[in-house]
């Protein structure tokens, strides 16, 4: 247990990569809405149930389907932190509460990336002597094939696409359609060390090999394309027994794992079932009577789930109130008239009222605290500035919004549309708090609810959809890829980001300042707080430029049955970090 | 009972007690319903003997029909009260239980329904019901029991008998279907044969070949059999008594030939003159009877039939209107409720039937005469 | 006979067609007729922040740059003669019926929609038995012992039944018999081979939840049928045979009486397994409901078009059976 000290706070003070994460929670509880009893919060501020007793069965329950369980073809945080029990990339998270966890560590590398002077070469040794579960060696090839398979986004279309944008050979069409071919970008010299060539400098380049698991070996002859998630072959803590898919996945110890091959994981459980599409209010009771241990999603308890955890003192001691690693937000987009004018937008910012729209995600314990700037709290460069009076005047300030509407030439007000998920009850709720406080100041919108399934594929996150149907307000969120700056920011304001479709920049921001910004960040001379120093300017700069109107730095209220030890909510991941769980009994 | 060996051959098919097989005495059958009491059947008394047929008339309500669903006990008995004795072979059938009455019905006496196309099961062959109406009363086994059946189907005279046994009462024409029906209802063989309506359902010619039908098998059989109609041609054809009912009483009953040769109540006149007449000229209108059937509820006071009697100003006082006639002997066996003397009866009635000739002689009616609808009291 | 079923075969078949093409029009042309291109279409597949490239492998993987009748051509090829795909590494036959593969996951429909059907049919089955017999018997005594007590309370019970929403009964009796007093715990689906026991214990609340409903119905359904069948004729022709009551009732009355609740029964059986979706959404049960509902979510065109032409089959064939059924009981119904 050593290796898991409690640090409540910290951070890789010299290391590349990595920042000193929110400190495990803004307080040491928080009161829940009746009563005045508190959340014990025992895995916020440290490790609760710390053990090290190994047996038992560890039990997962998800009320949907993963986007995939091979390590290669994930983007959903849970997914990606469940891949961690029996997938292993070059670089992973720390397993620790605190800053700590947001911090890249070594994975089946030897150590942190090495970098050329010119920031173009990454190279990373792989640890000698480590086994997949049926005991063949892995090598660094093998990490080079999981990297090209995921460029055949036709087969493994789920995963980021950090690699292609990244490495020096993006016309690479993967494995599949060109097995003669290689994909260059990515050299072995010997089997147990690998270098990446980049097209551009990329500090955060551990991130993209440490985040995700498209490092995590594959051995190319065992390799199914799309069947391969069927059974990955592992080289953490635990291997596939079954998977059924739809239904379940069981999973065993891994005879040829040792602590070695992965630091961060713990083999605490003799197996692991994850059982999927399990009705979510099912999943909270069964978790209150102690029949599940994890929801596997990760996001907290469901609203009538939440009203029994508050309201029951027994209840609270084994329930968590931690940050879950995401912001929402209103996009306001600066190409759709009258937005385009800089001081209509801030007339939106100012009238907003942050109090109904922090109750329409949940309140204070399941909403989040609420937000003025995009850098989550803790992140490298964040300050708590707050240019609209989020915090100040909560319930909105009229009288600069009337200011600023006057200044943009709207005095009276005008019109615009506004985008939402209709399948989504928080922001169908914030949508009408929003519409009624714009209403006051003459701002007139009109609602469009769309499904969540393309609702950044065809309608908020295609500019041309936004642009023909007159739509300049879009909800919306992030959690960052990575917790940094650039996981956070670059998606969202950078100009390179806006794509026809899929597309996070919905304010459309273009603006030369902040571009320059994120591209002097990239210089391998940086030191890692100087950029953040930058990052912290983009986010003032973006703020000013009025293309994101903050809701909530989110937080989720976790409920998890005595049993479970080693919980704690992992800022990397915003959740539980799956990787070190255990049973006691 | 019949000679199981050899279903055709009959030995005596009642028992031998003596008088009459069915006594009907003072029989009052009552509906309660929300809109109060129905006196549906209010005192009626008849007897029928072996091999003898009876026929009912009277208008809708008259309580023809209930009286025959109340000899069989077809009764659902909520709200139903049975007063009264009705003897089958000794036996009175009013006070025996509902159980006893079953394991008579089918055997010991028998009814046959108007539509015999809705009278009958549609899903299972004709030879089907038959065979079950004959096991429900005999324990034999399937193969006899279809014997049974085809050599009744044949005694109806279905042609090809062993083949239209497994065939469904759909594929039967009217008169087919009705012919197997009386080989459903004689397959036990019972004393006792109920003919509801039994050739409403049928055009003329299957009629008359269904009346022969029945004639013909009470001869053979030696059953007793009542025939409820509204037609008096029917009636007529094939009766020895006639009962006639009219607000749930018994207005007149006697010998056919007496009834219709020299009726004595108004409404028996009614009814007859109604007719069309094969012996006088032709007539511009019939002569239907003025008014509507009395209300079973609120029966008229004194004799039901008083509203509706044009000869009340005939019997003195307002006896027709405070006094209930009682049946009174007219002639030989020739019973009448009217408050009229027999000697009114008879001048009104030789009124009535002037200038035609002397009808007591003969069976009443024709069949001609009576296959006119017109025949058919007013309702 | 043979030629009835030949010909309700063909019938069935065209049926199915049309049915294929009209899903396909939904959920292809709708989105195009509404402007939409094929690189939009295919974004909502790729993942977040898609590159162009990706996208256009996206397109061209599902297809979608193809003109529409060439696709629905491929995807009839494909049902009748399977295909060639390539999921990866090495390129696997997927033999007819092939429904294609997954937009999102990659992975075969068809075998996915065979793991799921099991659980729908031991839904459905289970709870046809009990609503058949629950709901007849008590509609048969109802009708008998109309106007009483017995009459009053269960035709009450029965109006509660069809009335409250099946996804409030099963959270209540979720809430009552598997979280307070736990006698039926974690109801997960188990596979009836690996366990039987477990299998019908897990089953015993959605199987009570769903035939609550549906006995409801057939309760009310055959005690008017019942009360209207036993005032026709030929009861009272059996009952002046002499007929013992029950005989009058059973073989007389309610053969009658059924043939319409049969017929209704064959379609209701047919729409269930072609998913129960609120039951299994509300007790997690992995079978066709509950894939329906998952292909829509994700917009998934194979997996969405692969239950609705199941669910159209079973509903197609059990339409069939009816009525040769129907012919089978009701002598009338032959003669044609």
């Amino acid at each position: 247990m050593a290796a898991l000290a409690l640090a409540a706070c910290g951070g890789g003070a010299t290391s590349t990569t990595g920042a000193a994460g929110p400190t495990g929670g803004s307080t040491g509880g928080s009161t829940g809405a009746t009563g005045g009893h508190a959340v014990a919060n025992a895995g916020v501020t440290g490790i609760a149930n710390p053990s090290d007793h190994k047996g038992g069965t560890l039990t997962f329950a998800s009320s949907s389907t993963p986007d995939s369980l091979d390590g290669g073809n994930e983007y959903y945080a849970w997914t990606l932190n469940f891949n961690r029990l029996y997938q292993t990339p070059l670089l992973t998270y720390k397993s620790s509460p605190g800053g700590a966890g947001t911090t890249m560590v070594p994975g089946i590398a030897t150590a942190l990336g090495q970098v050329s002077p010119d920031g173009l070469t990454w190279t990373y040794h792989i640890k000698k002597g480590l086994k997949y579960e049926d005991g063949s060696a892995v090598t660094a090839g093998d990490v080079k094939y999981a990297v090209e398979r995921t460029y055949d986004r036709g087969v493994l279309a789920n995963g980021p696409s950090y690699f292609p944008n990244i490495l020096a050979d993006p016309t690479y069409k993967g494995p599949y359609k060109d097995p003669n071919g290689d994909l260059t970008s990515i050299v072995v010299p010997d089997p147990y060390t690998i270098q990446f060539h980049l097209l551009a400098p990329f500090p955060d380049f551990d991130y993209v090999v440490g985040a995700f698991g498209q490092t995590a070996p594959v051995p190319k002859a065992k390799d199914t394309g799309a069947k391969y998630e069927l059974h990955p072959m592992s080289t953490g803590p635990y291997m596939f027994q079954s998977y059924q898919v739809n239904k379940q996945a069981v999973l065993v110890k891994n005879p040829n794992w040792t602590q070695n091959e992965d630091t961060e994981a713990r083999q605490n459980v003799d197996k692991v079932i994850l059982t999927l599409n399990v009705n979510a209010d099912d999943i909270d009771n069964r978790l209150i009577s102690g029949d599940l241990d994890v929801d596997s999603a990760g996001s907290g308890v469901q609203a009538a789930a939440r009203a029994k955890v508050l309201g029951n003192p027994s209840l609270l001691k084994n329930s968590d109130n931690g940050f879950g690693n995401r912001e929402w937000f209103i996009y306001l987009d600066s190409k759709v008239a009258p937005l385009t004018n800089v001081a209509c937008r801030q007339a939106i910012e100012y009238a907003a009222n942050k109090t109904d729209l922090q109750t329409a995600y949940g309140g204070p314990v399941a909403g989040g605290d609420i937000a003025s700037t995009l850098l989550l709290p803790g992140m490298g460069g964040y300050s708590a500035f707050d240019l609209y009076n989020a915090k100040s005047q909560p319930g909105g300030d009229v009288a600069n919004a009337k200011k600023a509407l006057t200044t943009c030439g709207k005095a009276n007000g005008f019109t615009t549309g506004l985008a939402y998920r209709s399948d989504r009850p928080k922001e169908v709720a914030g949508a009408q708090a929003l519409q009624q406080a714009l209403k006051a100041v003459g701002i007139n919108v009109q609602l469009h609810g769309y499904p969540a399934g393309n609702y950044y594929g065809n309608f908020a996150g295609a500019p041309t959809f936004m642009h023909k149907n007159n739509i300049g307000i879009a909800f919306g969120g992030w959690a960052p890829d990575w917790p940094d700056g650039y996981g956070m920011l670059w998606a969202l304001t950078s100009g390179n980001s806006i794509v026809p479709t899929g597309n996070a920049n919905i304010g459309e921001l273009n603006d030369p300042a902040v571009n320059k910004l994120f591209k002097d960040v990239a210089s391998p001379k940086l030191t890692l707080d100087q950029r953040s120093a930058m990052y912290g300017q983009v986010d003032k700069l973006s703020m000013q430029q009025a293309v994101i109107l903050p809701e909530v730095y989110a937080k989720v209220l976790i409920y998890r049955p005595p049993t479970v030890t080693n919980a704690y909510i992992d800022n990397a991941w915003g959740m539980y970090n799956y990787a070190v769980l255990g049973k006691s009994s | 009972m019949t000679d199981p060996t050899n279903p055709l051959v009959m030995t005596d098919s009642v028992s031998l007690a003596p008088g009459p097989l069915l006594q009907v005495s003072d029989l009052r059958v009552q509906f309660a319903t929300d809109d109060g009491v129905v006196k549906a059947v209010d005192g009626v008394s008849f007897n029928l003997e072996r091999g003898r047929t009876l026929g009912i008339v009277g208008e809708s309500g008259s309580g023809k029909s209930v009286t025959s669903m109340a000899i069989m006990g077809l009764h659902s008995g909520k709200n139903t009260t049975i007063t009264g004795q009705i003897r089958l072979d000794g036996e009175d059938l009013v006070s025996a239980s509902r159980e006893r009455v079953r394991q008579l019905r089918g055997a010991k006496m028998a009814m046959i329904f108007q539509d015999p196309l809705t009278s009958m099961h549609p899903y299972y062959s004709v030879g089907h019901q038959i065979m079950e109406a004959y096991r429900v009363h005999n324990k034999v086994t399937k193969q006899v029991a279809r014997k049974r059946a085809v050599d009744m189907l044949g005694r109806v005279g279905i042609p090809n008998p062993a083949v239209r046994v497994d065939d469904y009462p759909h594929q039967f024409s009217g008169g087919m279907r009705q012919r197997a029906m009386i080989a459903m209802a004689l397959s036990c063989d019972p004393g006792l044969l109920i003919a509801d309506e039994p050739t409403t359902a049928l055009d003329v010619t299957v009629q008359a070949q269904i009346l022969d039908l029945i004639v013909d098998l009470q001869d053979e059989f030696g059953s007793a059999v009542i025939i409820i109609t509204h037609d008096l041609g029917v009636v007529a054809e094939i009766s020895d008594q006639i009962l006639v009912m009219y607000g749930g009483r018994a207005v007149e009953e006697g010998p056919a030939t007496g009834v219709f040769g020299q009726p004595g109540h108004p409404y028996a006149w009614g009814l007859l003159g109604s007719m069309p007449r094969l012996d006088t000229g032709r007539v511009d209108r019939l002569k239907p009877i003025p008014g509507t059937p009395p209300s079973l509820i609120n029966v008229p006071s004194g004799c039901p039939f008083h509203p509706r009697c044009g000869y009340r100003g005939e019997v003195g006082g307002d006896r027709c209107v405070t006094e209930v006639p009682l049946l009174r002997e007219i002639a030989p066996a020739h019973l009448a409720a009217c408050h009229l003397t027999s000697d009114q009866q008879s001048s009104i009635w030789a009124r009535l039937s002037e200038p035609v000739s002397d009808l007591s002689e003969t069976r009443a009616g024709s069949l001609l005469a009576s296959s006119d609808p017109a025949n058919e009291v007013q309702s | 006979m043979i030629t009835f079923i030949i010909r309700r075969l063909i019938t069935a078949i065209f049926l199915l067609l049309v049915v294929s093409v009209i899903t396909f029009a939904i959920f292809f042309l709708i989105p195009r007729l509404a402007g939409q291109n094929a690189n939009e279409l295919a974004a909502q597949y790729v993942g977040r922040n898609p590159t162009p490239a990706a996208i256009q492998q996206m397109v061209e993987r599902l297809g979608l740059d193809q003109p529409l009748p060439v696709q629905y051509w491929h995807f009839l090829k494909g049902l009748v003669a399977g295909e060639n795909y390539s999921a990866g590494p090495s390129v696997t036959y997927c033999p007819p019926p092939c429904f294609g593969y997954s937009f999102r996951s990659q992975l075969a429909v068809w075998p996915q929609m065979v793991s799921a059907l099991p659980v729908t049919v031991s839904l459905a089955l289970g709870a046809a038995i009990l609503w058949l017999l629950g709901g007849v018997s008590i509609g048969v005594l109802s009708a008998l012992r109309r106007g009483s007590i017995f009459d009053r309370f269960s035709m009450g019970v029965a109006l509660a039944g069809v009335s409250l929403p099946i996804f409030f009964t099963g959270l209540i009796s979720l809430e009552l018999f598997s979280y307070k007093w736990p006698l039926f715990p974690n109801v997960e689906y188990v596979n009836i081979a690996v366990n039987p026991l477990l299998w019908a214990r897990n089953l015993v609340l959605p199987w009570v939840t769903l035939a609550f409903l549906y006995a409801a119905l057939y309760a009310r359904l055959t005690r008017a049928g019942m009360l209207e069948t036993m005032n026709e004729d030929y009861i009272r022709t059996a009952r002046a045979k002499g007929l013992r009551e029950r005989s009058v009732v059973v073989k007389h009355g309610l053969r009658a009486a059924l043939t319409p609740i049969l017929t209704i029964f064959g379609m209701d059986l047919g729409l269930l397994l072609g998913g129960a979706i609120l039951t299994e959404s509300t007790f997690s049960l992995p079978g066709l409901g509950q894939f329906t509902v998952l292909a829509i979510q994700n917009q998934d065109f194979p997996e969405i078009m692969g239950v609705v032409m199941l669910a159209a089959f079973f509903i197609v064939i059990a339409n069939m059976l009816v009525d040769i059924l129907y012919a089978a009981i009701d002598p009338r119904v032959r003669i044609s």
